[in-house]
């Protein structure tokens, strides 16, 4: 009965080459597989034990390699190259991603959120309205409150493909988390988008 | 003599009763011995039966979580001898022991177990109360909680201890570094779901905006001739608002294609009038 006393024996086995382990149980797999990831970030930590560091200060290196990313992609979006812009966002993306999982997510959630924001609206510049719907709505998704950009991003590309309803149910959500924000501007774009698919919905054209 | 006659008849009757008194008095004593441990034993055994059926009952109880699988997985590493269980593979590489960095690695995954467990107690806590005090559930659920809640926290404990173990002082952020795994797990996950969106609505859009220019081509073709003006007017009737969006559109991020912007909105145009 006492369950903090017993446990039940798992069939493992280690391979003494790679110190990679398997099991013989196939529902185990997706958990040995996650086991042996994380075993393999253990194995790169230069801390004194090799154990993982306390979240808060992270690792600085690759926060300048992420910022010099999107730098690059903000130069190229200036230039109007926004094929090249987007490459980089995403490189920029994919590094902010594979941080070690044990890194504060705090931080990966405001990397992340600038970076898509950033994405999207090199799609949008593309007139590529579906990538960037999807893009502002992940930046959205990381950080609700102070993305203002985001919220209008995606009503607007959602107003382009001619969603007006979506369109205006979204504006609405986002004035609803951003109204009390300090970005007046950003607030103002946003409510006369919202004015704006207001008005084609009532007009019933759509 | 009356004494005496009584006497006698006592002694008379004594005579006879002697050999009556000891029986009476052993079976006086007998009574109250039967009574008590009657009495007594149908007490222990119905005390001891009823707490064996409690115990039953509470055991019967269904577990509030599933089977911890990574505690068991750590625990079998700490039980698994490599030299044992890898000789098949090859003769002269054999490991004496499970490496230590498996070990931690084993055990913060442990750690973000606990913590997803945590997190979950904490936010069915509050509910749970109130709907017991409504009586909406059953103490037994309540029962569970209470149980699976006693467990995390002998399990975190536990995960406490072993991590210093491993490394001084780790026990203090492990649960640190754990939360931001499931932190950043679970960022990962909504990333990944909304992202996988983006085939679908890529391919919708790409289907409309196909319906809407051969839409839009052949209305041109039917309004070449007969009805070129009519329609034309409408259009400017009902599209007054359209018009400031085509402005707004054009200013905005829509320079790079611009013939085909236009067109796509004119065939909007078109479709709404």
């Amino acid at each position: 009965m006492d369950a903090s006393e017993t446990f039940t024996l798992l069939p493992l086995t280690i391979d003494p080459a790679t110190k990679a382990l398997a099991s013989s149980d196939p529902s185990l797999a997706t958990d040995i597989d996650d086991l042996n990831k994380l075993h393999r970030a253990f194995l790169a930590l230069d801390t004194p034990n090799q154990v993982p560091p306390p979240p808060a200060p992270v690792n600085p290196k690759r926060s300048v390699q992420i910022n010099k990313l999107r730098e690059s992609g903000n130069a190229a979006y200036k230039k109007g190259a926004f094929p090249d812009a987007v490459k980089m966002y995403d490189f920029a993306i994919r590094m902010a991603a594979e941080r070690p999982m044990w890194e504060a997510s705090g931080l990966v959630r405001e990397e992340l959120a600038n970076l898509y924001n950033n994405r999207a609206q090199a799609w949008m510049a593309q007139s590529l309205w579906a990538e960037g719907a999807v893009d502002a709505e992940v930046s959205v998704e990381m950080k609700r409150v102070g993305n203002v950009k985001g919220w209008w991003r995606r009503g607007q590309c959602l107003k382009e493909m001619g969603r007006w309803e979506e369109a205006g149910e979204w504006v609405r959500g986002g004035l609803e988390f951003e109204r009390a924000g300090p970005d007046k501007a950003g607030v103002g774009e946003l409510e006369a988008l919202g004015r704006e698919v207001e008005k084609m919905l009532e007009s019933g054209e759509v | 003599m009356d004494n005496g006659t009584n006497s006698t008849n006592g002694t008379f009757e004594g005579f006879q009763t002697p050999p009556a008194a000891p029986k009476s008095f052993w079976f006086g004593l007998l009574l109250p011995t039967l009574y008590l441990t009657i009495l007594i034993g149908s007490l222990y055994t119905f005390s001891s039966l009823y707490r064996k059926r409690l115990l039953q009952k509470a055991e019967k109880l269904e577990p509030w979580f599933p089977p911890h699988k990574q505690r068991d997985i750590y625990l079998s590493l700490l039980h698994l001898d490599p030299s044992e269980a890898s000789d098949s593979a090859d003769g002269e590489k054999k490991l004496s022991k499970v490496p230590d960095s498996i070990l931690k690695a084993a055990l913060l995954k442990r750690a973000v177990e606990d913590i997803q467990r945590i997190v979950q107690l904490r936010s069915s806590k509050q509910a749970l109360q109130t709907l017991l005090q409504r009586g909406s559930v059953g103490d037994e659920l309540w029962q569970r909680f209470l149980r699976a809640e006693k467990e995390t926290e002998e399990e975190v404990k536990d995960v406490v201890t072993e991590a210093n173990a491993f490394a001084p002082n780790w026990g203090q952020t492990i649960f640190q570094s754990a939360n931001e795994i499931n932190q950043n797990f679970i960022l990962k996950q909504r990333t990944a779901e909304i992202q996988a969106k983006l085939e679908s609505e890529k391919a919708w859009w790409e289907s409309k905006r196909a319906g809407i220019q051969s839409d839009f081509m052949k209305e041109l073709e039917e309004e070449d001739k007969p009805v070129g003006k009519p329609v034309e007017a409408g259009k400017k009737k009902s599209g007054s608002n359209d018009d400031d969006a085509v402005l707004v559109d054009a200013g905005g991020p829509a320079q790079a294609q611009g013939a085909n912007g236009v067109k796509k909105r004119k065939s909007k145009k078109g479709l709404g009038a």
